[in-house]
């Protein structure tokens, strides 16, 4: 029986033991986790940071009898020749088959000051370590991308008094374009959220967090969301291929046999490091090692950042927004309610896009997107969400001014026609139609050939 | 009896209003003397730059002959009214001549606006609206030269595209961001100048002129900008906007609007219930409006009171125009900016085919207020005449142009 070593106890290990077990695999299976606690919902942990849910609530569901966790165990080396694992507390873990699944690890900055008295409470809400609630006290966020956001958006609304710190020109720059950004800024400064754009957190003194003009907000807590990347240090020692993540192909393969990766440590040209992609491919994985079609045929996915009371929804390939191709795009901007949408299209098909309280669109547009369908012909119709009839006959009405420069209505036209003017410079001597500009001749034309018997 | 209507001056909406009075007059009320400063009978000023496409004045004359036989009407051509004495009802003229009125229209129109820099008057620099103005043009013209229009509004680009027609290099130079600042908004604007820029023009956007230099012979011969950009420039015309005429409002009296203009009330009526103001040179509740249709229904709506017909007064207008230059497609409608309160935007920019279109709409998603059409303006007559309307159709196909009768 094949025994199965998993490194890491994230979302995606998670699901793929929970999956292995329901496609029947039996072997045994190993979980390293180097985190203290069991297995929990990292995508929850804002909640646990404003104290909405508590840290036993982020609990994911128990792995499936015989699975042998071990929490708190760092993998420190895999030693492929004798096909096991090592673990930072002395331990070995054989394997048949690995799969590295550990996720992504933060990006820091250098922060001066660091360490020394009264300075803010600095953390990383990556852990459930990290996101333990937030304590009384002004809160800075450093880093405004989709995490930081999410942060600071949930803290300010739960009454904290927090400021965002971002080096773009507007919070999550590089998921939305600017106007989705201003309606963005405006939301966190309606949760009580100040923003200080242009700008990174570069150390700490005493009760405040120091930025890169010299400035120093208050902050009895640092909360550092400067980004992630994979982690990839267990792979590199390994020897396996590593360029921005662990290199696998459509089955999950790494360059070497028998090792796979998943998740946020994993690089494959079609997904995204997100908990849709990670899930998805652990339902691949799961299928493979147990013997089924385990091709990985990654689905497009809509990211939602969590904004309570804020419907916010980007679709397509990081930067696409950004630069548009030279292709087609849609754009629905009503500023006076908040809402926003922009498609960018290929094809028919949306390729690229973002929707900001457009809640209806989101759901028909995403079906659309995730199926690689072709939008429907009114996409007024789709970003409103309304159903797009056009109540009156498609005919202009009998008031509506055909020459603007002469103030001609269809009405006259026809009126003119019937008395007897049936051509261009009859109609123009009746009704002075098309002598001004002269632009409304196609359609005085188009009005004339409707009355003409067919 | 036989009352008499004084209209000063002769340009569109002077005509109109004597052509509806003398279409509409059947027991012969009026008799209406025209006092008209150009040398020629009115003419269709907004097809000017096809003055120099081949068409003749002759083309462009407005009045039927009948009008000018009509023995009713008196076309005083060369006569500029230099005064307005309301008490004793006259206008005087340049050469003396005092006319009597019971009626007076003054319909004098504007004037270019040309911005205070230095070098101004040099020869070689023309303003752009008058037949006179274009012949003057014309005669400067040097094939294979460069030309500066100095405006990037509608009338700059007909003045770039009579430049062109010349022969010349027309250069364009706009202070707003983009071309046609009132009519478009910014995504029009880009496709505007792709399509200005492919017919040989050279915009110069988000830059003003700080002066006119003058070279050997005293003539100008180059343009320097705002950002210290030198233009060489043969010829140099002024198309930034027109101001109102209205120095008559002086002698006679009446009261100027605030950014000028001769001020009237919606029915076009001065204080003075015997003195009215149409066209370009009138301030309705005001405001000016500086093109031909909107001085039309000023005309209609004066003929009609003074015709003893019910007028519901001047409606407003709005700014609509639609580029006319060869091949380049370009319309704007209604409340181009989206400035309405609640107003919504819906956008169609298509790079690949080069087509940029947008709808204003009212807070219900449906009500038509204005839009832009760029590249493509198949879809522009029907959209400005659904304007204030619901729409007929899905946006894109009347973007598109779809039939809609």
């Amino acid at each position: 029986m094949t025994a199965i070593t998993v490194i890491g106890c994230g979302p995606a290990a998670h699901r793929l033991v929970q999956r292995l077990h329901h496609h029947g695999h039996r072997g045994p299976v190993t979980v390293l986790g180097a985190e203290p606690e069991p297995a929990y919902n990292r995508a929850l942990l804002v909640s646990a940071l404003d104290g909405t849910l508590r840290a036993r609530d982020l609990a994911l569901a128990p792995f499936p009898p015989g699975v042998r966790v071990r929490t708190g165990t760092r993998a420190v080396a895999v030693d492929r020749r004798r096909r096991l694992v090592r673990g930072d507390d002395g331990t070995e873990h054989p394997y048949d088959v690995l799969v590295l699944a550990t996720g992504s690890r933060a990006v820091l900055p250098r922060l001066t000051g660091a360490g020394g008295r009264f300075v803010p409470d600095v953390r990383v809400p990556r852990t459930l370590a990290g996101a333990r609630p937030v304590g009384e006290g002004p809160v800075v966020v450093a880093g405004g991308g989709l995490r930081g956001v999410e942060t600071a958006y949930a803290l300010g609304r739960a009454g904290h008094h927090v400021t965002l710190v971002h080096p773009g020109a507007h919070p999550m720059h590089r998921l939305l374009d600017e106007r989705a950004g201003a309606l963005l800024t405006a939301a966190l400064r309606d949760a009580g959220v100040a923003l200080e754009t242009g700008r990174r957190v570069t150390g700490v003194e005493p009760g405040r967090a120091v930025l890169d003009d010299g400035r120093s907000p208050a902050a009895g807590t640092l909360l550092l969301c400067t980004g992630a990347r994979p982690d990839t240090a267990l792979a590199r020692a390994a020897g396996l291929a590593v360029r921005h993540g662990v290199v696998v192909d459509d089955r999950l393969r790494t360059s070497a046999p028998d090792v796979y990766a998943l998740g946020d440590c994993a690089e494959h040209p079609g997904c995204q490091a997100t908990l849709a992609s990670a899930w998805e491919q652990a339902d691949a994985l799961a299928r493979t090692l147990t013997g089924g079609d385990g091709r990985l045929r990654p689905a497009r996915h809509v990211v939602r950042p969590r904004l309570s009371g804020l419907d916010v929804a980007v679709l397509g390939p990081p930067g696409a927004l950004r630069r548009p191709d030279g292709g087609e795009q849609v754009v629905l901007s009503d500023p006076a309610r908040g809402r926003y949408g922009r498609l960018v299209l290929h094809d028919g098909r949306v390729h690229a896009g973002v929707l900001v309280r457009l809640p209806r669109a989101v759901a028909t547009v995403g079906q659309l997107y995730a199926a690689d369908r072709p939008l429907p012909a009114d996409r007024l119709a789709l970003l409103l969400g309304t159903g797009g009839e056009y109540a009156e006959s498609a005919e202009l009405p009998d008031t509506a001014v055909v020459c603007q420069c002469n103030n001609v209505t269809k009405k006259a036209l026809e009126q003119a026609w019937h008395s007897g003017a049936r051509d261009l410079p009859a109609i123009a001597a009746a009704t002075r139609a098309t002598t001004g500009c002269g632009s409304c001749a196609a359609l005085v034309r188009q009005v004339c050939g409707a009355l003409a018997p067919a | 009896m036989t009352r008499v209507l004084v209209v000063v001056g002769h340009g569109m909406a002077g005509h109109r209003l004597v052509e509806e009075i003398r279409s509409g007059d059947r027991s012969g009320r009026w008799r209406i003397v025209v006092a008209a400063e150009e040398p020629r009978p009115a003419y269709n000023r907004t097809l000017l730059s096809s003055y120099v496409d081949g068409r003749t004045v002759a083309d462009l004359t407005l009045p039927a002959p009948r009008l000018l036989t009509d023995p009713r009407v008196d076309l005083r051509l060369n006569t500029r009214v230099t005064s307005v004495d309301r008490a004793a009802r006259t206008v005087t003229c340049a050469d003396g001549t005092v006319l009597g009125y019971d009626a007076l229209v003054l319909a004098t129109g504007s004037r270019p606006f040309v911005p205070p820099v230095p070098g101004r008057e040099l020869p070689g620099c023309f303003t752009y609206r008058t037949i006179e103005d274009l012949d003057a043009l014309r005669a400067a013209a040097v094939p294979g030269e460069p030309g500066v229009v100095v405006g990037g509004g509608l009338l700059g680009l007909e003045a770039a595209q009579a430049l062109r027609l010349l022969g010349m290099r027309p250069h364009v130079v706009e202070m707003a961001p983009h071309l046609m600042p009132l009519q478009v908004d910014e995504g029009g604007g880009r496709v505007l100048a792709r399509l200005v820029g492919a017919l040989g023009v050279d915009v110069h956007c988000g830059r003003g002129v700080a002066s006119l230099d003058e070279g050997p012979g005293g003539r100008v011969c180059g343009v320097t900008l705002s950002d210290g950009t030198r233009l060489p420039a043969r010829v140099v015309v002024f198309a930034a906007g027109v101001r109102p005429r209205d120095e008559l409002a002086g002698s006679a009296g009446l009261e100027r609007a605030e950014r000028g203009g001769i001020l009237v009330d919606r029915y076009c009526r001065t204080a003075d219930e015997r003195v009215w103001a149409v066209g370009e040179c009138a301030a309705v509740l005001g405001r000016c409006y500086g093109l031909a249709a909107p001085s039309y229904r000023m005309a209609e709506e004066v003929a009609r009171q003074l015709l003893g017909l019910p007028s519901d007064g001047f409606p407003g207008a709005d700014m609509s125009a639609k580029l006319k230059l060869l091949g380049v497609d370009v319309a704007g409608f209604g409340d181009v900016h989206a400035r309405t309160e609640g107003a919504m935007e819906f956008i169609r920019d298509d790079r690949a085919a080069g087509t940029y279109g947008k709808l204003v709409l009212a807070p219900d998603g449906r009500t038509l207020l204005g839009g832009v059409l760029a590249g493509d303006t198949g879809g522009y007559t029907v959209l400005r005449a659904l304007l204030g309307r619901e729409l007929t159709a899905p946006p894109e196909a009347l973007l598109a142009g779809a039939r809609a009768v």
